[in-house]
């Protein structure tokens, strides 16, 4: 058994694309229409290869009700590890990215948060 | 940017004021007030964590109230249309489906074929494996 998927949820599929590929710069995996929406997997170029993000879309109203709760109690709802987070920082920040939390030690690692502009906040931790 | 723990709340407040279709539309001007900052800095900002500006913003909760009005109630389109408060069938129509993919009328007739649309990973489990594995 792997765990070799995980997902986010996003309030526009297409502008979650843009985002994650343009601005945090994963890869397109895999793109597909399924029924009214698309099945949309993005890879990180700094690897694992074998892993994947899906970009899933919030239709059901719970779900949206679930993520904007989330997002106004400032909860990041996924987590990626980066080497160097003050880097990352100033790298996105450049790129108009908006943090609501700047790296902030914490205990074992080091961590920061940000809207993904589709409804999330996630954070980025750096082992310390 | 960094936005700090009060700003990004009344943001988020700001926000779901857009969202209320009960009320009138609110102003931007006011909601600039109410966060603190210029209307220039809120549209900026506002577009900078949710993807979109706030009129961009109460537009489409407007058509997802429409979707949800299509989907589940016995309401023509000219009916809902007129519910979210477009006061023509098509630029309504036409917005529809911009965000959506397909115009209202044949949503419509999609939704009473079927059920909704389930969430993408199960809908992952119906596509055939070979989709899955080729894409």
């Amino acid at each position: 058994m792997h765990i070799r998927l995980a997902s986010v949820m996003v309030d526009d599929q297409e502008k979650a694309l843009r985002f994650y590929t343009d601005v945090l710069g994963f890869r397109t995996n895999k793109d597909f229409p399924v029924g009214e929406y698309r099945w949309i997997t993005v890879i990180s170029p700094e690897g694992p290869g074998d892993v994947e993000l899906a970009l899933e879309p919030n239709a059901h109203p719970a779900a949206k009700t679930f993520q904007q709760t989330m997002f106004s109690q400032g909860i990041p709802l996924a987590a990626f590890e980066v080497d160097d987070l003050p880097a990352e920082f100033a790298r996105l920040s450049a790129r108009r990215v908006v943090f609501t939390k700047p790296p902030t030690p914490a205990g074992p690692v080091m961590v920061a948060v940000f809207a993904d502009t589709c409804g999330n906040l996630i954070q980025l931790y750096q082992r310390t | 940017m960094l936005l700090r723990h009060e700003g990004f709340r009344r943001l988020c407040l700001a926000r779901e004021r857009l969202q209320d279709l009960d009320d009138p539309a609110p102003a931007i001007e006011q909601l600039a007030r109410d966060v603190g900052i210029s209307p220039y800095h809120f549209i900026r900002q506002f577009e900078a964590v949710f993807g979109v500006t706030p009129h961009q913003y109460r537009i489409q909760a407007r058509l997802d109230r429409a979707k949800a009005l299509l989907a589940t109630r016995e309401r023509s389109v000219t009916d809902v249309c007129m519910e979210v408060g477009f006061s023509s069938v098509g630029s309504f129509s036409a917005l529809f489906a911009r965000r959506f993919g397909e115009a209202p009328s044949a949503f419509r007739r999609r939704v009473r074929l079927h059920d909704l649309t389930p969430g993408c990973l199960s809908l992952m489990g119906d596509q055939p494996d070979r989709s899955f594995r080729e894409a």
